[in-house]
């Protein structure tokens, strides 16, 4: 179990800049999660930390260990591939016994240890299947036992469920964390999926055209986006345009918008905006209230213009004074509100209405 | 693989290419217009002004021109069948269809001759029937034997252009016909206006390798005992080397109108226009063909089957016959050729020196295969787009020009005649066989790469495999298949090779197998029985190497001919 550290990374392929200046520290222990549309690279950076690329620019370290030219087969750093890359030409206990072989450790060893990581990936019973006998979530075990077995020093995952249908991908992801955190492994995993990554990181860096954009746990990066990509990126939000007009505290910025005023809080700590910056707000759709009258300040009101039914939530869209569209979702509707009735109103609490410089 | 070493095995690979390719065409060159250090083009204008010569290239011409015409027939409803139609017995029968092409023509043509001669089985056969007057016998193979080799060429070469037929069909959008369908455009009109321009770049593909390889074919006009084309005037030319330029001169006229011809291929047809192998995927336009469709369509690729094998038989026949004359079918049968010729001083040696050369350059041509294909596919290095085209560049030159190069080459005082010492061909001949098959394994090696996902590869860096234990471990063995269905190709026409093996072996003892069926023929009393057992010996050991091969890999036959 290492850190890893990305010092100032830089790659170009060509003219486009894939990573720009990229540094993290990645704790020991730690479910690590990259996030990023596609093309944001993320894996980009996932084949750097495992050798496969060398930055142009930029250090790699793993602990005090500095790997930035050190080739990816002396790096022990496993990676779980997204296509699985198990080897057609041997059996799961073939595929899962090769970073061992690799080492020289004895062949009666190497038995009893695929044994063992089998079952921890309740796998045993497999050993000498083909792999195009495997179903996909079975393949998505031995790929992990195969990286698991060698004892890395950290574990590298490259979108390992997007080959997986929607049951087996939530059955798979936690118990990816509960081997992780079993193994006591050091995992950076990319996906593009932030319901993979809110559910299970320690902490998540949202990439967004080869930068981070930021980096915090789970509830930090839905709750407080420093930025209007990373709002937009993960969930869904409403962004609202607006001028300061007073701030007391962090916590207490007051804002004129024309959909009326707000009152609410900065995303960045070490940001204090001044009177007269023109900010956005960001508020998500499930923070607004329905409600029968609107409030001074932190309310909207609007013509109800459409409502779309989920079942566990009814999504609404309101016309807002000043034109713009605000979505409002109600958790466990009972009523439903028809598009076209008269005007209705909304109300959020201070703490949801989130302040992000432009 | 490191950027050194990938730049390592490009610098070999080109160096090999280099000293082995480009050397001895430039050393052929060379002879043909340099003497004594100064420049004359007085050989290349007396071959244009000596009747002789100018018979020799127009009949050279001739053949080329009706042998890939006569191909073209014989390949084209072939695969316009076996791209629209499933029919019975199709896999074994597509797959039969390429076997002429690795059946030795110039020992076919030795059945030809039995067969179609004046004498021949036809003849009487007619005669027997009261057709034909055996006093005026009519001349089938015409005089001097022309169309005897425009028949073997075409029967041994179609399956080339089969090939590429088929490949350029089956890369057609079947959306393309349906919309003319559409538009109301019947069979006919589709097959003229849609179906043919779009598969013409195939077609010319394979015709024009169908005719370069005619243009300069020397066994079955030697067999033919036919002396006026260009390639047995430079081979008898051979014969009083020693300062003669005439044969230099004839063999770059060859290759500047081989070459020429590749090149306007190119430049009119451009990508893919040297593949003469494509992977057909498997249409989705193919539809089962009624019952008696179904059945003509059989009929007629069991029909081109037996024709092209037909030949072949002839020499098996006679290779039992004791005696074939003025007769159908040889009046009785006898063993007794197979161990005379095993009791021959040519035969043996000359079995073991042909397995020999062809399996060093085999595995020769498997070591630089992957290595190329390696380059070409896994680096990014430049220079790999020259290196993947110099690599194809063999089957656009033909045998007869390297031959020359590789003899001029290894002369007393030049740098390479270490590889000719004491005149035994064995490295040469090794490197000469190599460099004319070496197509086939960079294009099969290539093909495995492509299809080998890289992921597979560093997943096992990534446990701990150095690139080269990576190589062992994880590519080599999931290539294997296209390994040997290219290392088999190279094989079967390096056993078969006839003008370096004519050319280069010129001592009794180093004589591959191709030189002593040729000897043996040309031998008074039995020869010819003697050269059609050993003939008939070196098809069976293909044959057995084939279906070794094939059941080893578990694949239909096919899929070897579709490197």
């Amino acid at each position: 179990m290492v850190s890893i550290t990305i010092d100032k990374v830089s790659k170009s392929f060509g003219k486009t800049l894939a990573l720009n200046n990229i540094s993290l520290h990645i704790k020991a222990g730690e479910l690590f999660f990259l996030l990023g549309s596609s093309g944001c690279g993320k894996t980009t950076l996932l084949r750097h930390i495992a050798g496969f690329y060398s930055p142009d620019k930029g250090k790699i370290l793993f602990g005090t260990d500095d790997v930035t030219s050190t080739p990816p087969h002396k790096r022990n750093a496993a990676m779980m591939f997204q296509s699985y890359a198990l080897w057609p030409h041997m059996t799961v206990a073939k595929n899962v016994a090769f970073g061992l072989e690799e080492q020289g450790k004895p062949k009666s060893q190497i038995k009893d240890l695929v044994a063992e990581a089998l079952d921890t990936v309740k796998m045993a019973g497999y050993s000498e299947r083909k792999i195009n006998e495997l179903s996909g979530g079975q393949q998505q075990r031995a790929a992990l036992a195969r990286a698991l077995i060698v004892r890395p020093r950290c574990l590298l995952l490259d979108e390992p469920l997007s080959n997986l249908d929607a049951k087996l991908r939530l059955e798979m992801r936690s118990e990816i964390r509960r081997i992780c955190k079993e193994s006591g492994l050091t995992a950076v995993y990319v996906t593009h999926d932030q319901k993979e990554a809110l559910s299970i990181a320690d902490r998540i860096a949202i990439l967004d055209s080869g930068s981070v954009e930021q980096v915090g746990s789970a509830k930090e990066i839905y709750c407080s986006p420093r930025s209007k990509s990373v709002a937009g990126f993960i969930g869904e939000t409403n962004f609202i345009a607006g001028t300061v007009t007073g701030c007391k505290t962090d916590s207490q910025v007051d804002v004129e918008t024309p959909l009326g005023q707000f009152t609410g809080r900065t995303s960045d700590p070490d940001w204090h905006p001044r009177s007269g910056d023109t900010i956005t707000i960001s508020i998500r759709p499930e923070a607004f209230r329905l409600t029968e009258s609107r409030p001074e300040v932190n309310g909207i009101t609007g013509q109800l213009a459409s409502l779309t039914y989920l079942g566990e939530i009814a999504q609404y869209g309101i016309k807002a004074e000043g034109g713009s569209m605000i979505n409002i979702a109600e958790l466990n509707p009972q009523a439903l509100h028809q598009p076209g009735e008269s005007l209705c109103h909304a109300s959020v609490d201070k703490d949801d209405v989130v302040i992000i410089s432009n | 693989m490191s950027k050194p070493i990938a730049y390592l095995v490009f610098l070999v690979t080109a160096a090999f290419f280099g000293l082995f390719f480009l050397w001895p065409i430039a050393t052929t060159v060379e002879e043909a217009f340099v003497v004594d250090g100064r420049f004359t083009l007085d050989f290349v204008h007396h071959i244009f002004v000596d009747p002789i010569y100018i018979e020799g290239l127009t009949n050279a011409f001739l053949i080329a021109t009706c042998s890939t015409l006569a191909a073209l027939l014989i390949a084209m409803p072939l695969a316009l069948i076996s791209d629209r139609y499933i029919f019975p017995g199709k896999t074994l029968l597509s797959s039969l269809v390429l076997v002429p092409l690795i059946l030795p023509p110039f020992v076919g043509a030795i059945g030809i001759k039995q067969i179609l001669g004046q004498e021949g089985a036809l003849n009487i056969l007619l005669s027997k029937a009261g057709l034909v007057d055996m006093s005026t016998p009519p001349d089938w193979l015409g005089e001097g034997r022309f169309w005897g080799i425009v028949i073997m060429n075409a029967l041994h070469l179609y399956p080339i252009l089969y090939l590429n037929v088929t490949a350029a069909l089956a890369n057609l959008d079947p959306a393309m016909e349906e919309s003319a369908q559409n538009l109301g455009a019947g069979p006919w009109r589709r097959f003229r206006k849609i179906t043919l321009p779009l598969a013409m770049p195939g077609i010319f593909a394979g015709a024009t390798i169908v005719f370069i390889w005619s243009f300069t074919e020397l066994g079955v006009p030697l067999i033919f005992d036919y002396q006026r084309v260009t390639s047995v005037q430079i081979f008898n030319g051979i014969k009083d080397i020693s300062g003669n330029p005439m044969p230099y001169a004839l063999v770059a006229v060859m290759l500047f109108f081989s070459v020429l011809l590749y090149i306007v291929g190119k430049h009119f047809f451009g990508r893919n226009t040297f593949t003469m192998t494509g992977r057909a995927a498997i249409s989705t336009k193919q539809r089962k063909a009624p019952p008696l469709i179904g059945i003509l369509c059989s009929g007629f690729f069991a029909c081109i089957i037996s024709l092209a094998i037909f030949p072949h038989i002839g020499v098996i026949l006679m290779s039992f016959a004791t005696d074939w004359y003025h007769s159908i079918l040889p009046q009785s049968f006898t063993l007794a050729h197979y161990s005379d010729a095993l009791g021959h001083e040519l035969t043996v040696p000359s079995i073991a020196n042909s397995l020999k050369y062809a399996s060093i350059s085999t595995l020769l041509d498997i070591v630089l295969g992957i290595a190329i294909a390696y380059v070409i596919v896994r680096t990014r290095i430049p220079g790999r787009g020259l290196l993947d085209a110099l690599s194809m560049l063999p089957l656009a030159v033909p045998g007869l020009v390297l031959a020359f190069g590789y003899l001029a080459m290894t002369r007393e005082g030049q740098p390479f005649h270490f590889l000719l010492p004491n005149g035994n061909p064995t490295l040469i001949l090794v490197i000469a066989y190599a460099v004319r098959r070496l197509p086939y394994v960079v294009r099969s090696a290539v093909a495995g790469f492509q299809q080998t996902s890289v992921d597979l590869e560093e997943a096992a860096q990534n446990l701990g495999a150095s690139p080269l234990r990576t190589l062992k471990r994880i590519t080599i063995p999931l290539i294997t298949a296209n390994l040997i269905a290219g290392a088999l190709l190279a094989f079967a026409f390096a056993m078969l090779e006839v003008s370096d093996s004519l050319i280069l072996a010129q001592q009794q003892p180093h004589y591959p197998i191709t030189k002593a069926i040729y000897t043996l023929f040309g031998a008074l009393g039995n020869g010819h029985f003697l050269a059609s057992a050993l003939g008939a010996w070196s098809m069976v050991f293909l044959a057995i190497t084939i279906m070794g091969a094939s059941i080893a890999l578990g694949k239909k036959l096919g899929a070897l001919f579709r490197v």
